[in-house]
């Protein structure tokens, strides 16, 4: 499969199988099927099947090891899979297969295992022992220290507070007004703050509050001056940017600091004119993923946070060949990842010990209190209350075995770290109790460890019904954390990782530049999070709003009107036009070669995000046609010009005629009415999987139709599934799936309520319980 | 900074590659790596606020001299000390003369323009170029054979928490100040944390183990692969941490004192902590280059163990006539060449710890100041004296050179360790080339 055009070849679901294979494993007994066949108009598909295919395929298609080893199993509708049996068997005679026996063993086969509930019955997937994936870790951790240096959750409030100061230093007397600020970025020129009464040879400001973060990775702040300044954020006791020594011409300071999304960090600025010339400062962040930007104020927050612990070790990344990341395998490199990971925090907490047991260096009782701090630190790990006997052994053969405090303390929170019992939360023999309900919902819902209001409601044996759950879950919906989470869901249902370094031809779109990309980004995060927490939350709007937001060289881009406003602005569209995230423009570009439009990219997103069918990948190797083929070729010509053979279409004829409908999108995501001087063609079809087929027009069409479309909330729901829990979902029983979509329909898509819904249907779950 | 090492900084100043190491403990092979050819260290120690001259330079030149009251605690090592009179600090441009003192004295070069304002003169910002430490220090990195782990450690001895041109002395580069670090417990982490990590590690590693087999049986025959494996994967460390095991006797970790806090009146303790550390450094070959700063430039420190109340710096401008307070300086000064006797006095009571004789042999420390005298705030006849035997020089001598930039010094540091540059700091100040008359 050298060179094909570029398509993600991993599919979302493994054990789906291929229409392809299928052609060749039914081609070797086609031969056989068709001869016994002949005349017997009675026999029944099951017949068939058993006398004729099982040999190689299995009594119930599972596969048979020295024949045809891959279980039977896809995506095609009925009709497609009869097409393919009467079509292609047997393989050197076609016409020798009756119609009507092929479409009686079709009919058999699909019904019995060929579709995935139908499999799920067969193979029983089963919850396995799954350790922390490296998200989990990484939030449990800062969550675990967060419930001793204290947290707290940004309120609404935004921008920072604003203390301004008519000397160079912050003397209390010479403070001469204190205000929030929407963002840091004044150019006083060679006058002041405040003309009347701020004198313009020295002065200084300082800004304090919070900074959100809203995804997990390495944030790089810069600050912008030239004056002198120094910036804190996180870390109250060390400067992250120290430019309070102005130097020469240097104007530009910046340092980088990982942090976790869906919290909220402390920050501080200091600021000071000193006779320059002129004065001006601007703080300014690159977030992970995105370009350089002035911090914008829904970032901002004037109210101050308490230290987080980040651990900055890094680990390889988790398992996600079957479509999310799951925990369900450990490596070598896995392990001293834990390991290098552990000696960080325990040195960053021996660092920190005052402020996170509360007890001072000289405390009398200093012993005793620091042994308190192991067991509620022990026991937030392993998310359970200790036993006496566990006490022992984690903290006081500890301390006993210590030459002094600190390293006991040191040893603890290794020992704690390193043992299976944080490690895999969901170690259990039997039914769940209290606890390990409550971890199952804080990391399902956040990835994280339980807060202290569901601690305490596990304590009372307030987690044993779906109501108490549902109380909780509810309220844990709300906090920041699970919008992180989601967020990192959308991400990967909308294939962001694609769009990474993000560029156009640069001599064709010159405006199209890394910070154009990386504002398109931020519309479409801005767009997700206003359909899912404003308002009803619908999920059917991801696909039929007509809202999008914009800043102004968007607007100028996209040609959209658009209200004066430095930052984003959310403004309504032509709904022929725009219709949700199908035709944002940062899915239409990512979804799009370097200089044209690319219906097969598109078709494919459809196919696998949102109808969830899988592909495998293209059997032959193709190598693209010229872009400058023929001028007068329009994109949808040459895409079908090249996918053509026989051996595309099982897959193309899914694929392209869900492209076609985007061709109104160009490169970048602009609309077009015509390309290369020729009315576009976004006439489209879909055959659904129970062999329906709807035609549509444009994008908007494609998704109104997609909305309604049971296989997409099957699909959506599916994939929340996954993400929320990381386990099989057919683990949990053959109905789970039909009953979570038609939950989902009835609470009129809203994906709060189906969060909550998952929560409750997977808690419970014991070895042994299939739903 | 400094408290934060993690394993990826320690093998990046390591300078070696995580393919080679997978798994990093063994500091004591990279500590002795290379035996053969005879080392060479540098050793700088500042003290600030100028010195009373009459009391500290030697009347005589030459091979014949006596040590003045300030230098006699020197007198145990007068025969490899070499006192060198005359040299100044030309640097000129923005910044008074107690930043352009301390900010210029190891970089010979101007400050930037900038925002920092001293008592006079114009406000400027941070040089622009490293210092002759950090020069050299760059040298010994690029070179197999003079490579360390650290390559050079900056220590400080009640250095105030600001930044800026009268704290730092010591430039990885124009804007670049390094910042030295005045607590002996973090500087003890920075130093040994690796190891001590790896004690409580080994520790800990059998307790997972034990906890493991207990945890082994909770689970259904299906997941409990998963833990076996993981177990491997703890007893692979364990044995992988046996392997690394470190010879203590050659890698001792100091003992320090408990509980000393960072304070005035701590100093003296501080000191010794830190020379003890930085002599301990250099037995494990974790560096060739070190920086001992005491305070700062303008350093106000109140010597109440030896009498003195008042700030250092506000004495310092007293004028000659005040007979009082140049005693008070005098005693000062003094109390700081005890300091710099006490580190000389180790590094002599030291043996090389693969070679002859003792590690003086192949150091040399250099005692010096961002000020000739505090009350003119000159920086003219800047003091340095060297002990020791790092760069080759001869010794037991008091040399008076005439008005001398200071870059010739460095160059001559530079030319002794066998880099050999043409300039250092600002090039016209070069002129001349190295110091006549050292080797």
């Amino acid at each position: 499969m050298a060179k094909h055009i570029d398509i993600r070849v991993v599919p979302r679901v493994l054990w789906f199988q291929s229409s392809i294979r299928l052609l060749i494993a039914m081609g070797l007994i086609g031969l056989l099927a068709s001869s016994l066949a002949a005349s017997d108009q009675q026999v029944s598909g099951k017949k068939i099947y058993q006398e004729q295919c099982a040999e190689c395929h299995g009594a119930k298609g599972q596969g048979v090891d020295e024949h045809y080893s891959e279980p039977i199993g896809g995506q095609q509708s009925l009709e497609q899979l009869f097409e393919i049996i009467d079509g292609t068997m047997p393989e050197d005679d076609p016409e020798r297969c009756e119609a009507e026996h092929a479409r009686r063993v079709a009919k058999y086969i699909f019904d019995t295992f060929y579709n995935a509930s139908q499999r799920a019955k067969i193979e029983h997937p089963s919850v396995a022992l799954a350790r922390l994936t490296v998200r989990q870790y990484k939030n449990t951790v800062t969550d675990l220290l967060a419930r001793f240096a204290g947290d707290r959750s940004p309120d609404k409030q935004r921008g920072l507070q604003g203390r301004y100061y008519k000397a160079k230093n912050f003397r209390g007397d010479k403070k001469v007004f204190q205000r929030v600020d929407s963002r840091v970025a004044f150019d006083f020129g060679e006058s002041s703050p405040d003309a009347d009464k701020i004198g313009k040879a020295e002065f200084s400001i300082q800004w304090q509050g919070g900074i959100i973060a809203e995804d997990t990775g390495d944030y790089t702040f810069c600050v912008k001056t030239e004056n002198g300044a120094k910036l804190w954020i996180n870390d109250k006791t060390k400067p992250l940017v120290d430019a309070w020594v102005r130097s020469g011409d240097q104007t530009e300071h910046s340092a980088t600091i990982r942090l976790l999304g869906g919290r909220a960090y402390y920050l501080r600025l200091d600021y000071f004119k000193f006779k320059e010339k002129t004065a001006s400062i601007s703080l300014q962040w690159q977030p992970p993923h995105k370009a350089r930007e002035i911090i914008p104020e829904r970032n901002l927050s004037p109210v101050g946070f308490p230290w987080r612990l980040v651990v900055d070790t890094e680990f390889p990344p988790d398992d996600s060949s079957v479509g999310y990341e799951r925990g369900t395998s450990v490596s070598k490199s896995w392990d001293q990842a834990t390991t290098y990971a552990a000696i960080e925090v325990a040195n960053k907490v021996v660092a920190r010990l005052v402020l996170l047991s509360g007890c001072k260096e000289n405390d009398p009782k200093r012993q005793a209190r620091l042994k308190d701090f192991c067991y509620r630190f022990v026991s937030l790990a392993f998310r359970r209350q200790l036993s006496a006997e566990q006490k022992q052994f984690f903290v006081d053969r500890q301390f006993k075995q210590s030459a002094d405090l600190s390293s006991a303390v040191k040893r603890v929170v290794l020992l704690a770290l390193k043992s299976p019992r944080f490690l895999y939360p969901g170690i259990r023999s039997g039914a769940p109790d209290d606890y390990d309900v409550a971890s199952r919902i804080a990391l399902g819902l956040w990835d994280s460890l339980p807060d202290s209001v569901l601690w305490q409601a596990a304590s009372q044996g307030k987690l044993r019904t779906a109501e108490q759950v549902a109380r909780q879950a509810k309220r844990m919906v709300r906090d920041p954390r699970t919008r992180a989470k989601l967020r990192y869901f959308l991400h990967h249902w909308l294939d962001y990782d694609r769009a990474e370094n993000l560029a156009k031809d640069k001599k064709l779109f010159p405006e199209f530049d890394s910070v154009l990309a990386s504002d398109l980004r931020t519309s479409l995060d801005l767009f997700l999070d206003d359909v899912i927490w404003s308002g009803d939350g619908d999920c059917r709007n991801l696909l039929l709003s007509d809202a999008m937001f914009v800043n102004k060289p968007l607007a100028r881009f996209y040609d959209i009107q658009v209200p004066v406003a430095d930052d984003f602005v959310k403004v309504t569209c032509d709904p022929a036009k725009r219709a949700g995230v199908l035709t944002h423009p940062f899915l239409m570009a990512t979804f799009a070669y370097h200089k044209s439009s690319s219906p097969i990219h598109r078709g494919v997103f459809v196919v696998r995000s949102l109808v969830g069918r899988a592909l495998k990948p293209p059997p032959i190797a193709v190598a693209p046609l010229d872009e400058g083929l023929d001028s007068k070729m329009t994109t949808r010509e040459r895409v079908a010009l090249q996918t053509k053979p026989a051996a595309c279409n099982t897959c193309h004829a899914l694929i392209n005629p869900l492209g076609f409908s985007f061709e109104h999108y160009d490169a970048m995501g602009r609309y077009r009415e015509r390309e290369k001087d020729r009315p576009i063609d976004a006439s489209g079809a879909y055959r659904t999987l129970a062999g329906k087929r709807v035609t549509f027009t444009g994008a908007r069409q494609l998704a109104e139709y997609l909305a309604r479309s049971d296989e997409v909330h099957r699909t959506f729901v599916e994939q929340l599934f996954h993400s929320v829990v990381k386990q099989p979902l057919a683990a949990y029983g053959p109905k789970t799936l039909e009953e979570l979509t038609k939950s989902f329909e009835e609470t009129d898509f809203n994906v709060q309520k189906l969060l909550v819904t998952i929560i409750n249907k997977t808690v419970f779950w014991k070895p042994g319980n299939r739903g | 900074m400094v408290q934060r090492q993690t394993r990826r900084t320690f093998i990046r100043e390591a300078g070696v590659t995580t393919a080679t190491l997978p798994f990093i403990w063994n500091l004591a092979s990279l500590g002795f790596a290379k035996p053969n050819r005879r080392k060479q260290r540098l050793i700088i120690m500042f003290s600030p606020n100028g010195v009373v001259p009459t009391q500290f330079w030697p009347k005589e030149q030459g091979t014949a001299f006596q040590l003045p009251p300030i230098l006699s605690p020197l007198e145990p090592f007068k025969d490899r000390t070499l006192v060198l009179n005359g040299i100044c600090n030309k640097v000129r441009g923005d910044g008074d003369s107690h930043m352009r003192g301390m900010s210029c004295l190891l970089t010979g070069i101007e400050l930037f323009p900038g925002n920092i304002q001293g008592g006079s003169h114009t406000p400027a910002g941070w040089p622009r170029g490293l210092s002759i430490d950090q020069e050299i220090k760059n040298y010994f990195q690029d070179r197999a054979d003079t490579q360390t782990r650290f390559g050079s450690l900056e220590f400080g001895v009640a250095v105030p928490h600001r930044a800026d041109p009268w704290t730092r002395m010591v430039y990885a580069g124009p804007n670049k100040p390094l910042v030295p670090i005045d607590d002996p417990y973090q500087m003890l982490r920075h130093m040994y944390g690796q190891v001590q990590d790896q004690k409580s590690l080994k520790i800990v590693l059998d307790d997972v183990c034990k906890d493991l087999k207990k945890i082994r049986t909770m689970v259904s025959a299906e997941d409990r692969k998963l833990l076996e494996e993981h177990e491997t994967f703890v007893r692979e460390m364990e044995k992988e941490l046996q392997a690394s095991q470190i010879d203590s006797s050659k890698f001792p970790t100091p003992f320090l004192d408990k509980g000393v806090k960072n304070v005035n009146d701590n100093i003296p303790k501080l000191s010794r902590m830190q020379i003890d550390l930085l002599v301990n450094g250099l037995v494990c070959d974790f560096m060739r280059v070190a920086t001992l700063q005491y305070t700062n430039s303008v350093g106000s420190s109140h010597m109440r163990w030896i009498g003195i109340d008042e700030s250092h710096h506000e004495l310092s401008h007293h004028p000659d006539s005040n007979k009082e307070s140049q005693k008070m300086l005098t005693k000062i000064n003094t109390w700081f060449c005890e300091q710099l006797t006490y580190l000389v006095q180790k590094l002599a009571d030291t043996p090389e710890p693969d070679g002859d004789g003792c590690l003086l042999d192949n150091t040399t420390v250099i005692w010096t100041n961002e000020l000739g005298k505090g009350n003119s705030h000159t920086l003219n006849n800047i003091p340095f004296v060297l002990v020791g035997g790092g760069m080759r020089f001869r010794m037991g001598r008091s040399l008076r050179y005439k008005n001398i930039a200071h870059n010739r010094l460095h160059l001559s540091l530079a030319h002794a360790v066998g880099h050999r540059l043409k300039t250092f700091g600002k090039p016209k100040l070069c002129d001349g080339g190295v110091l006549p008359d050292l080797v």
